[in-house]
């Protein structure tokens, strides 16, 4: 007999996320969802605002990557205004970004990830978070909050507020660099430094430990994210590369304005969260993962051919031996691609700080309407964002089309969990330990568009076997 | 100089006959809050936030437009007055849209700064949230956002009374008052606008912007306003 | 030997920015863990939101029907409420979609692409249901701090919490009370 399964509430992505597992006549899993249930129309009600105004709105998608928001945005308000972005405000809006990979990934894998990772994903759900790990590992937990801290810092440094900055605006940025903030960032780096090294040797020593999820997670599909255009790993600004299952390149380059033509967005009744697919490899087919593809850390790593900073490559090409000649498939690793996009990250920092022009003043280019369109595309840690604004002749936005990164993962996500379920649930046998790899498997991909840590530790989920009738047969909850 | 005295929260005081309550107030070192005045301009009592209660009066009295009197008793800061300013605030915030948040406006906003000042940390009252009509960028300087509007008319006085140009007034009435420019025309196409910024200076809130300022951006400068006046008044500057 | 406070946080309709500058305290939380047993929050793994909770921050506006019935059962449950930062105190720019029609904005949102559109008896099932307009928490409960802010910076933050667990009520000076 057919029975659904409803795991409510999960990881939220924008809100709060369920999961509904159908199981077919023989008790076997025939397919789950991930229902996205948060929605605050943010495409539609920025209909009539100036574009300048349209990044300090969108930071306010979002509490943990507002600053991906609002470079898209003004990326998109460069284009509309057609103006050439001073360079210094270019490598400038670049440090705040790394400052954003830093606490982001950090936040990820220490508040997030490590209490499954160290303390196991069947320990005590009580000590199964970040005050769990501060318990047991203190040192590193500790670690991990500076490093976080750290980001943030060097976000705040340069655009005087960690969260919802008004400092990166169509044209450049608004204040320069002085000595004293280059000095400020630099002093916090050797730290960053030693923490990132610790998390990667810690991972890297334990992965054999993980060794049936690697395997539970790993299925083929395409992959995507920035390049630059000689091909390497890219988080600002760069051409957007499509590779398949095998790293074989499906397409080199996109012109971010061209998105368009190779992804398509469709969507589901079950669900808030759209689902993009490639265009290509359509038509769009949910059950069949028609077009599907992985952004993100595993995304942006596999796409690119190398990294460009000495500590990351090395740490690159170690990864890359994971994927046997092909791409690195199994969602396991985005935990691990994340750490080495750490590493990177502060190796950028550290480089553009360097640069002889870094503390240059002019830092804003000046213009009004000259396009009625602009794409804004840019990597948050979650994966490829797009900001595409359509403006009349005075600036007034009249559409807007928002592809946000945990969007392009949306098909994977959903398989990730149909996979893992299938893997664990058969027939009547749900455990509280399933649930929780469920959850992780939503949980590795670093869901976005808001607070992660909804998920530290352990989601609070209610499993319910319904009898065909809607009688409930059996009740597990957890949390 | 005929001066009178009068007496303000128990205290008597005096000041130059012919002043208004609000001046002799803030003459005595006692400040009364306000949004609709600015010195140079002429006082309308439209935010009602400097009333105060006037002993034989039968109402509470705006202290900007209300003369002081000799042997006046005057009371500010009442527990009723303090709660009718906070009813003040509470009743703008509600009436129209403001997203401090993401406004041009947010940190030089006279309104935010006067519920901050006051102890207004939320609203009682039921949003209205308007449709507004649109934002009007047809300028080549100036935005304009009914949004954010309080109807205090700073705008409307200072282009009148400082640049002598007349183009902004009001239609409308009560929450459904407006700001329009000339006979209910877009911004770009006034043909008495001179361009000056005055209404964007004395604007107290983000209503009225430059063009092109993003987040927290604008910046006002009153300062020119009393700065022509005197020297019109004390005929400053030469001219033929 | 003084009991801990138990203290949540919840997020509602927002975008997680007043969690964030929570966690933004940094190593201050780790000093806070002594005086505070956090019950329920995005943080910890509990199911359902505990009952007796001294303190609860809760981030975000009334957006659908699920948030409402949440904060029903926080305020049953809880001694002092705190409205945590804009969204929760004024609705901020998710009620920027208050002057639109729901089913339109559904409709306009999802309907440029294949597939179908989050509506109807299935979308009801499982999506919450949005509510018409958007509003502010105590549009629904009666609220005993108000912590507005976008997000609340970390200072203020501290000063709330630091003056509740000695037992105090939060005195907070005007440039601490300030919107945005």
């Amino acid at each position: 007999m057919a029975k659904k399964i409803h795991i409510e509430p999960v990881t939220r992505i924008e809100g709060h996320a369920k999961i509904t597992i159908q199981l077919d006549d023989t008790g076997a899993v025939d397919e789950a969802r991930l229902h996205v249930v948060e929605f605050r129309a943010f495409e539609k009600f920025c209909i009539g605002r100036p574009f300048y105004e349209m990044p300090g709105i969108t930071n306010r998608i979002c509490g943990i990557c507002p600053t991906s928001h609002a470079l898209a945005s003004v990326k998109a308000g460069d284009s509309i205004m057609g103006v050439a972005v001073p360079p210094t405000a270019v490598k400038l809006r670049e440090i705040m970004n790394w400052g954003q990979f830093v606490q982001s990934h950090a936040l990820s894998f220490f508040h997030l990830s490590a209490p499954d990772l160290l303390l196991g994903f069947d320990s005590d759900p009580a000590t199964r978070n970040v005050m769990g790990l501060i318990q047991k590992y203190p040192d590193l937990a500790r670690k991990g909050v500076r490093l976080r801290g750290i980001g943030q810092e060097i976000i705040r440094i340069v655009a005087d507020k960690s969260i919802h900055q008004a400092w990166a605006v169509p044209g450049g940025v608004r204040e320069p660099l002085t000595a004293e903030k280059r000095e400020a960032i630099r002093a916090m780096l050797p730290e960053a430094f030693e923490t990132i090294e610790t998390a990667l040797n810690l991972l890297k020593s334990n992965l054999d430990k993980f060794a049936e999820e690697v395997k539970i997670y790993d299925f083929p599909s395409m992959f995507a994210g920035l390049v630059t255009p000689a091909g390497g790993l890219e988080h600002y600004d760069g051409l957007m590369r499509f590779v398949d299952t095998h790293r074989k390149i499906i397409e080199p380059g996109i012109q971010n304005d061209k998105y368009r033509d190779y992804i398509e967005e469709a969507s589901e009744s079950w669900s808030y969260l759209k689902f993009p697919y490639f265009k290509s490899q359509g038509p769009y087919n949910f059950k069949e993962s028609a077009g599907m593809y992985r952004v993100g850390p595993l995304g942006r790593l596999n796409v690119c051919d190398y990294a460009g900073t000495p500590r990351a490559d090395r740490e690159l090409e170690q990864f890359r031996r994971l994927g046997k000649g092909g791409a690195v498939t199994s969602g396991f690793h985005f935990h691990y691609a994340r750490l080495i996009e750490i590493l990177f990250a502060l190796e950028k920092i550290e480089e553009t700080l360097k640069d002889k022009d870094i503390l240059d003043d002019w830092v804003r280019a000046e213009g009004g309407v000259n396009r009625l369109k602009g794409v804004g595309m840019t990597e948050a840690p979650r994966g490829t964002l797009i900001h595409d604004y359509t403006v009349d002749r005075n600036g007034l936005i009249t559409d807007v089309n928002l592809v946000v990164s945990t969007g392009h993962n949306n098909m994977a996500m959903n398989r990730t969990i149909t996979n893992i379920a299938k893997q664990y649930i058969k027939g009547d046998n749900i455990s509280e330990g399933i649930l929780n790899r469920v959850e992780h498997g939503i949980r590795a991909f670093d869901p976005c568009l808001s607070c992660s840590t909804h998920a530290v530790g352990k989601m609070p989920l209610t499993i319910e076997l319904l009898a065909p009738d809607g009688s409930m047969l059996k009740e597990i909850s957890r949390g | 100089m005929l001066v009178i005295t009068l007496n303000i929260n128990g205290q008597d005081v005096s000041a130059p006959a012919g002043v208004t309550l609000l001046e002799a107030c803030r003459q005595n070192g006692v400040d009364l809050p306000t949004l609709c005045h600015l010195e140079g301009l002429t006082p309308v009592g439209a935010c009602r936030l400097c009333l105060v209660q006037v002993e034989g009066a039968r109402r509470l009295m705006p202290a900007c437009t209300t003369e002081a009197q000799d042997g006046m008793v005057v009371q500010t800061h009442t527990e009723q007055l303090k709660e009718y300013r906070k009813m003040l605030l509470e009743l703008l915030l509600s009436e129209r849209n403001h997203i401090c948040s993401v406004c041009v406006a947010n940190g030089s906003c006279e309104l935010r700064a006067r519920c901050a000042e006051l102890g207004v940390d939320h609203t009682r009252f039921e949003y209205r949230c308007p449709d507004l009509p649109a934002i009007d960028l047809t300028h080549e300087r100036n935005g304009l956002d009914h949004n954010r509007c309080i109807s205090c008319t700073r705008c409307i006085r200072a282009c009148d009374q400082i640049e002598g140009a007349h183009t902004l007034d009001m239609q409308g009435r009560g929450v459904d008052n407006r700001i329009i420019i000339d006979m209910h025309q877009k911004w770009g196409e006034s043909i008495t606008c001179t361009k000056c910024g005055k209404c964007v200076n004395v604007c107290p809130t983000g209503t009225l912007f430059w063009k092109g300022s993003t987040v927290a951006e604008m910046q006002k400068d009153v300062g020119f306003v009393r700065w022509i006046k005197e020297g019109r008044e004390k005929k400053q500057w030469s001219y033929i | 030997m003084a009991n801990k406070v138990r203290l949540a946080t919840v997020w509602l309709g927002g975008c997680s920015g007043c969690h964030m500058s929570f966690l933004d305290l940094d190593e201050k939380l780790i000093d806070l863990a002594d005086q505070i047993d956090l019950v329920y929050s995005p943080i910890v793994d509990i199911k359902e939101y505990p009952h007796d909770v001294d303190v609860v921050l809760v981030e975000g506006a009334l957006c659908n029907t699920e948030n409402l019935e949440l904060l029903l059962q926080i305020r049953e449950r809880s001694k002092i409420v705190i409205s945590f930062g804009d969204c929760a105190v004024t609705g901020n720019t998710p009620q920027l979609r208050n002057k639109l029609d729901i089913d339109d904005i559904l409709t306009k949102v999802y309907q440029a692409g294949p597939g179908s559109i989050p509506k109807g008896p299935e979308a009801v099932d499982i999506l919450p249901v949005l509510l018409p307009k958007v509003h502010p928490l105590h549009a629904a409960v009666p609220i005993d701090i108000y912590l507005p802010g976008c997000p609340p910076d970390p200072d203020r933050i501290f000063l709330t919490i630091a003056a509740l667990l000695a037992g105090e009520k939060p005195q907070l000076p005007a440039e601490a009370i300030t919107f945005g």
